[in-house]
């Protein structure tokens, strides 16, 4: 059992074509281990959302090949005939707005992606709690998300993102919303998710105040990725 | 599995609720529009099955009395009285009447009968007051709807009749109001001459004849005879047209209904294409407001079949909460129309398939959406 959670080798990303060809990744060949979070920093514009979305099996890449733990799903074209199942089953999603469904209370949207992979009723509410109480916002269980302040929202939706068992989490921009004391506490909760349930996670942001939290810092630059060791790390 | 379509419903309660009353009452109209067809069926048989005779014998090569004229001589009767396999026989008479009312006079079907005959035109069960006519002049039986109450007197010609009975829902296949008068009142009514002119014909050299005349003989067949052949047995010798009680309501409803039931049917189907593409339209737009969610949805991978699934649910729902206000709404107001209006049931129970059907179809611009969605587009780009 190898202990890498995403590999991507010579990933290329174009959008359009002739004229209107925009480059955006370029040969990026990376790898990233369980437990790990890794943060992605680059100018707006740079594909750092492009490229969390050809990882997270959403946006077809043109060229390359990726790895997600033993499981090659793409290698030139999709190899994983079912790329929502995988979504599915080893990804969590967080973005920089909540995107609860507002129609659901929230131990229903915590509950909702389990249910979908066959997991009881009883069995996924039960976790949902735990995930709730884990992240202090289990008061909130059957209140419905406009009833929710930002921060407890964005809680919310990290408790989504954990319900199916992810082996990754690709956070995008997931404390652009909140406060410097907010976002540190989610880094923090991300860190300590990372460790404990060797989860590999990759944070984009723009903070630089959470880049200390992080285990690497990977930049995409001239098109490709490169990694920097961050200078202060707290372990 | 968390049963979405209805979160969903239950979050936008109140407007999902209006949009199913709007829907329901264009479903209650079409509603009523079948229940004015079968009105019209139902009133078309009013008189026929009043009357119960078995054979209409009306004047050769005329399909009277109702869809063409017809004249028969009264004393007919008796020929056909003593035919084989006869039972009952009597004449009658229909005419279109005008009976002077208050402001506006008040258009009906005067049936004429004998009022010492076997067959009486009024069926018993819609005497709701009085009685029936017992003596041979200037008495009339009138229905409800006429206007007219016990006792009016109404100008007829020269003389003023007595209203001496109330019938309900006694309608002609045109819906206008049935009244009953005597035989010997309607061939005065219909046929008599006034003295001039029976003077002018003498001297023309016309004959004025004595025989009496009506416009239509109605009898019953004896059991254990077929009434087909003792009607082909009339046809023969008699030289009439003779109608089975089938063949008569086929002349109606064919002859008289027809265009009307068409002309129906045609705004019902229309009507049930409107519907359809309205909740078409309602689902789609309610698709729309939930793109975001949906694009969410699938950016998690929940599998199409999911989503879908709500969408033909909330469709199904919609179609069905519209089904039962247009019960209800056709309920309250039927019986405000002038003329009749028949729900059935059975009709309900097929518009409501249809509507199943419709709502299944009208679903899959909602699902064509929910499939074109783009996972990515959720958080825009
Ligand atoms: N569907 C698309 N079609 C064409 N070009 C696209 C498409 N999606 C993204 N791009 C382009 O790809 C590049 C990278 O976009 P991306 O959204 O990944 O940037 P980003 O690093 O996430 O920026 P930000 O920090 O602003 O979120 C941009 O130049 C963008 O215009
Ligand atoms: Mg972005």
């Amino acid at each position: 059992m190898s202990n890498t959670a995403i590999k991507v080798q010579n990933l290329v990303k174009n959008f359009g074509k002739g004229d209107s060809l925009v480059r955006v990744i370029e040969n990026a060949s990376f790898e990233i281990q369980k437990g790990e979070i890794v943060a992605l920093i680059a100018p707006s514009g740079a594909g750092k959302t492009t490229l969390l979305m050809m990882i997270g099996c959403v946006l077809e890449p043109t060229s390359g090949e990726i790895w997600l733990g033993e499981e090659r799903v793409y290698g030139n074209k999709w190899v994983a005939k079912d790329t929502r199942k995988i979504r599915r089953e080893k990804i969590g999603f967080i973005f920089q707005a909540h995107y609860l469904i507002p129609f659901l209370n929230i131990i229903e949207n915590v509950t909702l992606l389990p249910q979908a992979n066959g997991v009881s009723e009883k069995i996924s509410k039960e976790k949902a709690m735990e995930l709730l109480k884990y992240l202090e916002i289990d008061d909130k269980a059957y209140n419905m998300s406009s009833q929710l302040s930002g921060g407890q929202n964005q809680r919310v939706a990290i408790a989504r993102a954990l319900a199916n068992n992810p082996q990754i989490i690709l956070a995008d921009e997931p404390t652009a919303a909140l406060d410097g004391e907010r976002s540190v506490s989610v880094i923090k909760m991300l860190k300590k998710i990372a460790r404990e349930q060797n989860v590999a996670i990759i944070t984009v942001t723009h903070d630089d105040r959470i880049l200390p939290y992080c285990d690497k810092i990977m930049k995409i630059e001239n098109r490709t990725i490169v990694f920097q060791d961050s200078d202060e790390r707290i372990i | 599995m968390i049963n979405l379509a209805r979160r969903d419903i239950e979050h936008t309660l109140g407007k999902f609720v209006v949009t199913a009353m709007g829907v329901g009452m264009l479903l209650g109209i079409v509603l009523i529009m079948i229940g004015v067809y079968r009105g019209l069926i139902v009133e078309a048989e009013v008189l026929l099955d009043d009357i119960n005779a078995d054979l209409w014998i009306v004047q050769e090569n005329t399909m009277g009395p109702f869809a063409e004229s017809s004249r028969v001589y009264e004393d007919f009767k008796d020929i056909i009285y003593v035919m084989r396999g006869i039972d009952k026989s009597e004449a009658m008479t229909f005419q279109n009447i005008q009976l002077p009312h208050k402001d506006k006079p008040v258009r009906a079907v005067a049936v004429g009968y004998d009022i010492y005959g076997k067959i009486s035109p009024i069926n018993p069960n819609r005497l709701i007051e009085g009685r029936e006519l017992k003596n041979d002049h200037y008495e009339i039986v009138v229905t409800n709807k006429s206007g007219f109450k016990l006792n009016d007197k109404i100008k007829l010609g020269r003389n003023f009749y007595t209203v001496v009975g109330v019938t309900h829902k006694s309608v002609y296949s045109n819906g206008d109001p049935l009244v009953y008068i005597s035989l010997k009142d309607a061939q005065e009514l219909q046929f008599l001459y006034s003295n001039k002119e029976i003077q002018n014909n003498t001297a023309r050299g016309v004959k004025n004849s004595d025989s009496v005349l009506v416009n239509a003989i109605v009898a019953t067949v004896k059991p254990g005879f077929n009434i087909n052949e003792v009607a082909n047995e009339i046809k023969k010798w008699q030289h009439k047209s003779v109608y089975t009680a089938k063949e008569q309501k086929e002349i109606l409803t064919k002859n008289l209904v027809e265009r009307s039931s068409k002309q129906i049917g045609l705004f019902t189907i229309i009507l049930v294409v409107v519907s359809t593409i309205i909740i078409a339209l309602i689902i789609y737009t309610m698709t729309l407001e939930k793109m975001k969610e949906i694009s969410i949805m699938k950016l998690m991978g929940l599998p199409n079949s999911l989503i879908v699934s709500m969408i033909v649910k909330e469709t199904l729902i919609l179609g069905i909460f519209a089904f039962v206000f247009g019960n209800i709404f056709s309920h309250l107001t039927y019986d405000k129309f002038p003329k009749l209006v028949v729900l059935y049931a059975y009709d309900a129970l097929l518009l409501f398939g249809v509507i199943v059907v419709a709502s299944v179809l009208a679903s899959f611009v909602g699902v064509k959406k929910v499939i074109s969605a783009d996972p990515a587009a959720a958080i825009g780009g």
